[in-house]
């Protein structure tokens, strides 16, 4: 039998924590972002009356480009995640022996495991002008210093956590998906091709865009990899709000950018989440 | 003319034989079922003429055309899953169209014959329903609707009623049947259940171990099983040993633990030698010395099972072998437990079979 009072008790240990924490410091912060800022003075003037010029300054070009940039680049990284993850998950599932699938989701997970630091550094010697790939870009007929390349760097850095990120999301979602649709599909005079494209891609739409939710929201909040090899030509709005806290001391300005980044993140999810739930409800039962 | 014909397939996966030189024939408008235990190979047969499994030798062929190298999209069978395997992302129309618009159907007659379709399987109404929300007699039919509206040259059902209640199952058997014939379809039918495969089947192929046992209508299947196996997974059987030696014409004496039993015998089974009499329940009766059968044997009665439309009485003969009889309720008194009774049946209700360690 079920009992709700117990049920919504169990709840409380979570809201205990997250509603102090999380909440209470989101509430600092848009108080904070509402202080108008003193060139020179570290934090918001709490004596003066609340403004909302913090956010006018945001709707210049300038910072638009930041934002651009990281949803641009976030979404690029996700949709190549997307292809070379959507594969991978189907022969982990329908091809690969038992060992070669065990192999296989072991060192997915495995890179999962090992610090984002050390991948980054990793692709940035890698690629770096004394680097086994050195003249990778030169392939691309860019020059090694331009900033196509900073952006290649960045997108190959978030892949490498995204692509195990959705393959790892996506093996769950082939797995829920009846071989026999396939079979019945193939009886029914449709190639292997079209059974793909029409019965498995089809079925696996929800899935591909909760595993591109996932990844797309590692992309877009991520400060470390535009950092690193992003050699100040690609900078995220995370790198912009680090930078109004910690190098110019800004806290109003960056407390404004970081609520103004928190609203656009949410929005853009729960319209996909929302797409995912009315459009493609019955899918997968 | 046979439609489909299968001759020496063999399959093997690592080292188990799934399926060990099966060759048979089914011929136009023929219901056939592929009968057998789990692991007998019939499923495996099954995913072969469809296309699903290449068989390691020997060669397929429908409508007369070698399906050897046809993968299963060139070939034209209908397949019926156990679980329907219906898409659950398409309507119920869209499920029945896929077929036609992969075999080219003219686009102006898909939609006409989805409608025809659902009609025949006695569904109508349903087209724009997802399946999910039909119960699982309505998607049986609409799976069986998907197949049959191709009109493929042979139909191919893995145990097809296996999914539904016992009485839905009763009423569907009859369905499929109805269904099937008014197609005109020859089908080929996968089941585990004897039932299933008497009450829809022309004619049963019995497997066994990879291996074809009998092929044969279901009444003689049931009347004169060639094997062991075949008296055994067909229906109940009571199993008497003894060494028969032959006597004028066809008539044979059985020499067992029991006396002496009078059989006759029939084309195809031994001569002489050691011998398993088996004994359909049906045919062992409680005599009440008003006839006089050709064997009486003495039993203790050990209990008395009503099972509905029968009693079953099980007794044990002098040897200790127990035996199980059934008689129709029809309110006769059926012996205590404990006391005497008297088994009797003729030569011609009993099937001589060569002896054999499997039974």
């Amino acid at each position: 039998m079920k009992r709700p009072g117990l049920t919504a008790s169990m709840l409380w240990p979570a809201l205990i924590v997250i509603l102090p924490l999380l909440f209470g410091p989101l509430l600092v912060l848009l108080h904070e972002s509402l202080k108008p800022h003193i060139a020179g003075r570290v934090g918001g003037d709490a004596t003066s009356a609340l403004t909302l010029e913090n956010y006018a300054l945001l709707a210049g070009p300038e910072y638009a480009q930041y934002f651009l940039d990281t949803f641009r680049i976030g979404l690029i990284s996700t949709v190549l995640a997307l292809m070379l993850g959507y594969p991978m998950a189907h022969f982990i599932v329908r091809r690969a022996s038992p060992i070669m699938r065990r192999i296989l989701i072991a060192s997915l997970i495995g890179t999962l495991f090992l610090s984002l630091i050390v991948r980054i550094y990793a692709i940035s010697m890698t690629f770096g002008s004394l680097g086994p790939l050195a003249g990778f870009s030169r392939l691309l007929g860019i020059a090694p210093t331009s900033p196509s390349v900073a952006e290649l760097m960045v997108v190959l850095g978030l892949l490498n956590t995204t692509m195990p990120l959705v393959a790892l999301t996506l093996i769950g979602t082939i797995q829920n998906i009846n071989p026999r649709l396939e079979d019945a599909a193939l009886s029914l005079g449709a190639p292997h091709w079209k059974t793909f494209v029409q019965i498995t891609l089809a079925m696996s739409v929800p899935g591909i865009l909760s595993a591109g939710i996932i990844g797309y929201a590692f992309c877009i909040s991520n400060l470390v990899v535009p950092m690193l090899v992003g050699r100040g030509f690609v900078l995220f709005v995370s790198n912009l709000i680090y930078f109004r806290f910690s190098e110019v001391a800004n806290f109003p300005s960056g407390a404004a950018l970081s609520i103004v980044m928190m609203v656009i993140s949410l929005g853009i999810f729960y319209g996909l989440l929302h797409l995912v739930r009315t459009q493609w409800q019955e899918a997968g039962k | 003319m046979a439609v489909l014909d299968l001759q020496h397939i063999r399959k093997s996966f690592g080292s188990f034989t799934a399926v060990d030189d099966v060759t048979f024939e089914v011929n136009k408008g023929e219901i056939v079922a592929l009968l057998g235990p789990s692991g007998c190979g019939k499923t495996t047969t099954l995913r072969m003429i469809a296309g699903f499994e290449r068989p390691d030798s020997g060669r397929i062929f429908i409508g007369g055309a070698d399906m050897e190298l046809r993968p299963p999209y060139e070939r034209n069978v209908g397949l019926v899953f156990q679980d329907y395997a219906l898409f659950p992302h398409m309507t119920v129309a869209e499920n029945i169209a896929f077929g036609m618009k992969n075999r080219g159907t003219p686009k102006n007659e898909i939609a006409p014959r989805t409608l025809e379709v659902l009609q025949q399987v006695q569904l109508p109404g349903v087209e724009n329903r997802r399946p999910h929300a039909l119960s699982g007699g309505q998607q049986q039919r609409v799976a069986l609707a998907r197949a049959l509206v191709t009109r493929p040259d042979i139909m191919l059902l893995d145990e097809p009623l296996s999914n539904l209640d016992a009485k839905l199952r009763l009423q569907l058997r009859r369905e499929i049947r109805t269904i099937l014939a008014s197609f005109e379809c020859t089908s080929i039918i996968v089941t585990h259940d004897q039932e299933e495969a008497m009450g829809l089947a022309d004619r049963i192929v019995l497997m066994n171990r990879g291996r074809i046992e009998q092929i044969d209508t279901p009444a003689r299947l049931y009347q004169s099983p060639k094997t062991l196996f075949a008296a055994d997974f067909i229906g109940h059987a009571n199993w008497i040993h003894g060494t028969l030696s032959k006597a004028a014409g066809d008539a044979g004496i059985v020499a067992t633990p029991v006396g002496d039993v009078r059989v006759t015998m029939r084309q195809g089974s031994p001569e002489q030698g050691p011998v398993t009499l088996c004994i359909r329940p049906e045919r062992l009766a409680i005599t009440d010395g008003t006839v006089e059968p050709a064997t009486r044997m003495q039993a203790i009665a050990e209990s008395v099972d009503i099972v509905g439309a029968d009693v079953r009485l099980w007794s044990r003969l002098k040897d200790g072998t127990l035996v199980q009889s059934l008689d129709k309720n029809i309110g006769r008194a059926m012996p205590q437990p404990g006391s005497e009774v008297m088994l009797g049946f003729g030569p011609d209700d009993c099937v001589v079979l060569p002896a054999s360690d499997a039974a």
